[in-house]
C-alpha cells in the first residue's frame, strides 16, 4: 500500500510547510499555498504575484537541478511570516548550485549565442528583496527568499496579529 | 499540467496566435509546430495571452526561441493580454525591447500595421 504523506502542514500561526513530490507542475501547489498564506497575512497583491513567480522558480530549480528529476525525492517549502517579513525556504536533496548562470543578455539569447534558459535565478533575485543560495540543511540544500511585508491598510491588523 | 493550444487567427494583416493554457518548457513543441504551420508571409505576428496564464522561466525560454526565429525572418511581433505582473517580467527579461506590448488586439492591429 502506498504510504500517505501530508502535503501541507500548519506548524504554527506564522509557519506553513509544504512537502511536494519531485514532479514538474507540482510547483503550482507551492505557489498557491504561499499566495494564500501571504494573502491572509495581508501582503499587497502585486507582491503576491512576485512571490508566486519566485516560489515557482525555486521549486522548479529544486525539482530539475537539485533533485535531478528523481521521482522518489521531495521538495520541502517552508513559509514563515513574522509580520515584518515573509520568508520562503525551498529545500531539495541536492548538493547546491555549483555554477550560477550569468546575467541574461536578451540580445545574445536572440542571436542564439546564449541558451534561452537560465532565467529562474535571475527572476528570483529580481522579484524578492533578498535571496540566499546554497545553505546546507539536514535534509539537503536550501534557497531562502525574503520579502518585506507591504500590507494593504485593511489587512494590517491580520499582519500585526501574526507578529 | 494544463496543455497548450494555440489558435491562429487573422486581424487585418496581423497573424494572431491565440495562446490557451500555461506557457512552460512543455509548450516548446506546440509553439514550434504552430510557428512552422504559418502559411506564406506572416510579417506581423501578435502573441495573445490569457490574462490568467501561468508562465515560468521555461516558458519564457520558449518565447525567446520563437522571437529568435521571428527576428531571423524580419517579422514584427506584438504581445497582448498579459497581466501587469507578466508585463513587468517580460520587461525585466528584455523581451519588450523586441516585442511591444499592446493593450488589446485592436490596438496591436493598428500599432503593428503602422
Amino acid at each position: 500500500m502506498q504510504q500517505e504523506r501530508e502535503i501541507v502542514r500548519m506548524i504554527d500561526e506564522q509557519t506553513v510547510e509544504v512537502s511536494l513530490p519531485n514532479r514538474m507542475g507540482y510547483e503550482r501547489i507551492a505557489m498557491d499555498c504561499s499566495a494564500s498564506f501571504a494573502r491572509i497575512a495581508g501582503l499587497v497583491s502585486h507582491r503576491i504575484e512576485d512571490l508566486k513567480t519566485a516560489v515557482a522558480e525555486a521549486c522548479l530549480n529544486a525539482i530539475e537541478h537539485g533533485n535531478r528529476g528523481r521521482p522518489e525525492a521531495r521538495v520541502l517549502i517552508h513559509l514563515n511570516c513574522d509580520g515584518e517579513t515573509f520568508t520562503v525556504t525551498v529545500v531539495d536533496e541536492g548538493e547546491g548550485i555549483a555554477e550560477f548562470p550569468k546575467e541574461p543578455d536578451i540580445e545574445q539569447k536572440l542571436a542564439k549565442l546564449e541558451t534561452p534558459r537560465g532565467l529562474g535565478i535571475f527572476l528570483m533575485k529580481n522579484l524578492m528583496d533578498r535571496v540566499e543560495f546554497n545553505r546546507k540543511t539536514a535534509r539537503g540544500h536550501s534557497v531562502t527568499m525574503v520579502l518585506r511585508m507591504e500590507t494593504a491598510p485593511a489587512a494590517s491588523k491580520a499582519s500585526r496579529e501574526m507578529a | 499540467m494544463e496543455s497548450n493550444q494555440i489558435f491562429i487567427e487573422k486581424s487585418g494583416n496581423v497573424t494572431v496566435l491565440d495562446i490557451k493554457g500555461d506557457v512552460t518548457s512543455a509548450s516548446e513543441s506546440v509553439f514550434n509546430e504552430t510557428y512552422q504551420s504559418l502559411e506564406g508571409d506572416s510579417p506581423k505576428i501578435l502573441l495573445k495571452f490569457d490574462p490568467s496564464v501561468y508562465i515560468n522561466s521555461g516558458g519564457i525560454a520558449v518565447l525567446i526561441q520563437l522571437l529568435a526565429e521571428t527576428r531571423r525572418k524580419n517579422q514584427q511581433v506584438g504581445i497582448t493580454g498579459l497581466s501587469d505582473h507578466f508585463q513587468k517580467i517580460f520587461k525585466m527579461v528584455g523581451i519588450t525591447r523586441f516585442a511591444r506590448i499592446y493593450p488589446s488586439v485592436e490596438g496591436a492591429t493598428q500599432g503593428l500595421a503602422g
